[in-house]
């Protein structure tokens, strides 16, 4: 009696070679534009035409000439731009893990209608297109009569945030059970006290996890930003935009692989948080 | 012995189903209190009244003469060790049995001291550094039940603890359980589905259904004589048979009159129960007086023999000593007469809660 082969490669055997065809061309599409201002923030030609002809650390030098240079060329200089960038950030990050650790709290041991319906709002700015967020953000900022400061780059990044903290932070919270919480109150711990002791010790992984995630989504945002930035509140990628919307400027590309890098260690960062032992670094 | 808690017609409704409908119970100063019941009983529910973990609909709860129905969980005192456990994963064996203490305001000097105690109480004085996650099952039970005695509880409470454990631990956990709560003498709560353990561990049984008490007292007692057949059928392998009044003021059974009387009036449908071990058999059913039957399965189970007699009406359960020279060429299929043991039998109506 012959098998049917219940898999491909069992019956033909393309199948593996047409895995790793497809397998290459989306780590081509994912990887490729990284490595392209890699190669490229080492160019030594004047202008950005790839490949380089030749390499150095020029640019990289140039990058350091504009954090030192008081040179204000119109728009905001680029450690104004970084330093917003990263309050902004550090911000979002600390008021997102303070707001979602109550709320993960309240919704997972609430009642479960309202812990859908909640989930389903605060998902909605994940489906919400950015350009519209934007738009609306920018509305009820220009309605508004006083002045917002930072705080007009901080709000919108929060909602922007939220979805993912909260998250992390939930599926931290559903992993802890009610008794765990009963026999700290039995001990004598009030509720408040049984909270602090041991519900958020043992929410500590959604929670690191939601502060790096909310650190590098809002130092990466571009959209909402682009409708809310001011000469006086503006962001790195704003900056860098505004920089090479021009003429392409290599330091920007330097500047860029600093990024890339911050962005790869909180990655990893968050990868061996929740993964643990499994981690893939 | 004076009465420690006091539970004074607590109901409890969870929107239209009533899961405890007026319950009253006192609970003696030191003494073992087992509740039991097959799950949905409600048992569950009233510990968790006592803890306060959850409010009664109605009643009230005194303890030692002071109303706590309204007193915060974590202001009653009370020690209680979980279904799961639930030891903090995060901590330390010594850190989990310190935590009550520290809560109470204790240098750190008296809670390792008390902590060293503890764990010397419950024999294992080796692993106070160790994490919780690196203990066996019935070392995290033990630690559990140091954690809650630790704080000296005004009651012990224990919601199935060692439902988890496998029999032979639980055995030996369940020993040692009750050597604890008499060294340490404090007034204590089991909850429980298994009769065995209940039997083994209480002072006083309280066994439930649907929401009910329906009998309370020693274990020996109820044991012996079962106030209605959801009791006798719960603590054991009883044989329930139906039996009825006759005229004659006597209990009938399959239509034969038995020495049993009753003051119930004729026809009043009966039970019977009585024990596997407290029937006899005899092999010569024309000379004997009991109901007879036709031996259906035989199983020897080691030290006993488990023997079902099919009758008219209903099939007995009989248990024998493996011993036992009738047991030597029994066939299935043989008629046997069934005799009783007066003494254990007990008759109830069929309608008694």
């Amino acid at each position: 009696m012959s098998r049917v082969g219940l898999m491909p490669e069992e019956g033909g055997g393309s199948y593996k070679l047409l895995v790793c065809l497809l397998a290459g061309i989306g780590i081509i599409i994912a990887a490729a534009p990284m490595a392209i201002i890699v190669i490229m923030s080492f160019s030594a030609a004047e202008t950005s035409s790839f490949p380089p002809s030749e390499f150095s650390l020029r640019w990289y030098e140039t990058a350091l000439t504009l954090f030192s240079s008081d040179e204000s060329s119109g728009s905001q200089a680029v450690g104004a731009a970084l330093s917003s960038s990263l309050l902004v950030g550090l911000v979002v990050m600390v008021l997102s893990v303070a707001a979602c650790i109550p709320l993960a709290y309240a919704l997972v041991r609430g009642q479960r209608r309202l812990r859908q319906s909640m989930e389903l709002l605060f998902t909605l700015p994940l489906v919400f297109p950015l350009v519209m967020l934007g738009i609306a953000f920018l509305l009820i900022a220009e309605s508004l009569r006083w002045e917002l400061g930072i705080w007009r780059l901080i709000i919108p990044h929060l909602a922007l945030v939220m979805p993912f903290v909260l998250r992390n932070c939930m599926s931290a919270m559903q992993s802890i059970s009610r008794e765990t919480e009963e026999a700290a109150i039995s001990l004598g711990a009030s509720p408040l006290r049984a909270g602090l002791d041991i519900v958020v010790p043992l929410m500590k992984p959604g929670i690191l996890a939601g502060l790096i995630f909310a650190f590098i989504i809002s130092f990466n945002e571009f959209t909402i930003t682009f409708f809310m930035y001011t000469i006086d509140q503006s962001t790195l990628p704003i900056w860098m935009y505004s920089r090479t919307v021009s003429s392409l400027d290599p330091s920007t590309l330097a500047l860029s692989v600093f990024i890339i890098l911050i962005d790869l260690v909180m990655i990893i960062a968050i990868d061996k948080i929740i993964a643990g032992r499994s981690s893939l670094f | 012995m004076g009465i420690d808690l006091s539970i004074a017609s607590v109901s409890k409704k969870f929107g239209q189903f009533e899961a405890l409908k007026g319950i009253d119970l006192d609970i003696e100063k030191g003494s073992f209190v087992c509740l039991l019941g097959p799950s949905g009983c409600g048992k569950t529910t009233l510990l968790r009244i006592i803890a306060g973990f959850e409010k009664a609909s109605a009643g009230q709860l005194l303890l030692g003469g002071n109303d706590i129905s309204r007193l915060p969980p974590h202001k009653r005192d009370f020690g209680m060790v979980f279904q799961s456990l639930a030891l903090f994963p995060h901590m330390s064996v010594a850190e989990n049995i310190a935590y009550g203490l520290k809560l109470r305001g204790l240098s750190k000097l008296k809670r390792d001291d008390r902590v060293a105690e503890l764990l010397e109480v419950i024999s294992l004085p080796a692993i106070a550094d160790r994490p919780v996650s690196a203990l066996s099952g019935g070392q995290r039970q033990r630690v559990a039940i140091a954690r809650a005695l630790a704080v000296q509880p005004r009651l012990f409470l224990l919601d199935e603890p060692l439902s988890a454990l496998d029999a032979q631990l639980r055995d030996a956990m369940q020993i040692e359980l009750r050597q604890l709560q008499q060294q340490f003498g404090v007034t204590t709560i089991l909850v429980t589905h298994d009769q065995t353990e209940a039997m083994m561990l209480a002072d006083k049984l309280v066994v439930m259904k649907e929401g009910e008490i329906c009998q309370q007292g020693a274990p020996q007692d109820i044991y012996r004589q079962p106030a209605n057949a959801f009791t006798a059928e719960f603590l054991g392998a009883s044989n329930i048979l139906d039996a009825s009044a006759s005229d004659q003021g006597q209990v009938q059974l399959s239509g034969v009159d038995t020495v049993f009387r009753t003051d119930a009036p004729a026809g009043t449908a009966l039970k019977l129960s009585v024990r596997a071990e407290s029937v006899v058999l005899d092999r010569a059913p024309h000379l004997s007086s009991g109901p007879l039957g036709e031996v259906e399965f035989i199983r020897n189970l080691g030290a006993s023999t488990e023997i079902l007699v099919r009758t008219g009406v209903s099939t007995v359960r009989v248990r024998l000593p493996s011993r036992d020279s009738i047991l030597q060429d029994l066939r299935v299929g043989e008629q046997v007469a069934l005799q009783f043991d007066a003494e254990s039998c007990v008759v109830f109506r069929a309608d008694a809660a």
